[in-house]
């Protein structure tokens, strides 16, 4: 069984791939219980990075501000926390 | 060219196997093959990361919603597709079904392989008759005796014959280098010529049975 030439009398048939052909295909399957079993994806909001528990009191006017502050930015506390660090890293 | 597609929901029947040999045999012969590894499990990525013989691509990761355009995308002049699926009942087997030339069932020859590929057979008739068209479906028994032919198996080809089903001769026979394919890629030739690949099983024998295996899937796509 050798050579390329045999290879060519090898014909696919013609087969429509249409959404509606697609569909009956689906049906039919799943009348025979071929269901989609395509795995879920988790479910739910993925474990955040920032696993460091910090755990500073401050007056509370201070931390009435900083509070408010991240609610302005649309971030959370800590991530404002993390800002701050920034910019007193960079001026120090 | 043609689109392969080996289809039992029942795992461990041989379809990965029947697979990597349709696989490697029609690259010898010159063919450009494209095999997708649409199987969770991931066996023909694993012989393919030991080195896949020349003219085989491998496409792995496929899933539901990719089978469809990823088989019209490889199926081209000159090209054969191989599709091994997984060993479950899901709309991915159905997709790809629609798309073949050729479904092939492997079953050991046992009751209950028999019982869970006849769900195969019965969903490519009911796809033939949904589509208005044939698609071509034979069964190929796997992993049977060198030595004698179990009554088992006498009684199932004379089941599947009786029903009007395609048996493909040879069967696959339990070989050793079948399984060690998966071990070291490559193809059974590759495995002759090393010396360093031990199967512990007749190499020559496991290629003379694929070549045979080969030889009559292609009677059936012309």
């Amino acid at each position: 069984m050798n050579g390329s030439n045999r290879l060519a009398g090898l014909k696919a048939r013609p087969k429509d791939t249409t959404v509606e052909e697609v569909r009956r295909v689906d049906e039919v399957g799943e009348a025979r219980g071929f269901l989609d079993r395509t795995p879920r994806k988790k479910p739910g909001r993925k474990p955040s990075p920032r696993t460091y528990q910090l755990h500073p009191k401050v007056f509370p006017r201070v931390g009435e501000a900083i509070a408010a502050e991240a609610e302005r930015l649309g971030i959370t506390q800590g991530q404002l926390i993390e800002e701050m660090w920034t910019i007193y890293e960079a001026n120090t | 060219m043609p689109v392969i597609v080996m289809a039992s929901p029942k795992g461990g029947v041989g379809k990965s196997t029947c697979a990597v040999l349709l696989a490697s045999e029609f690259a010898r012969m010159g063919a450009d093959v494209t095999v997708l590894d649409c199987d969770p499990n991931k066996s023909l990525t694993r012989w393919a990361s030991h080195g896949a013989p020349s003219g085989v691509t491998l496409k792995g990761d496929v899933g539901r919603s990719e089978i469809v355009p990823t088989i019209r995308s490889a199926d081209g002049d000159g090209k054969i597709v191989i599709v091994d699926l997984e060993g479950v009942a899901s709309q991915l087997v159905s997709r790809a079904i629609s798309q073949a030339d050729l479904v092939i069932v492997p079953m050991q020859p046992t009751a209950l392989d028999a019982e869970i590929g006849s769900e195969a057979l019965a969903l490519v008739r009911e796809e033939e008759e949904a589509l208005g068209r044939s698609i071509r479906h034979a069964v190929v028994l796997t992993k049977t005796s060198a030595a004698v032919k179990s009554r088992v198996q006498k009684e199932l080809e004379a089941q599947l014959n009786g029903a009007g089903i395609d048996v493909i001769e040879p069967s696959l026979v339990a070989r050793a280098a079948f399984s060690e394919l998966f071990a070291y890629g490559g193809d059974l030739t590759k495995m002759m010529r090393d010396p360093e690949m031990v199967t512990g099983g007749k190499v020559d024998k496991a290629l003379i049975n694929a070549q045979a295996f080969t030889e009559a899937v292609y009677e059936r796509l012309k």
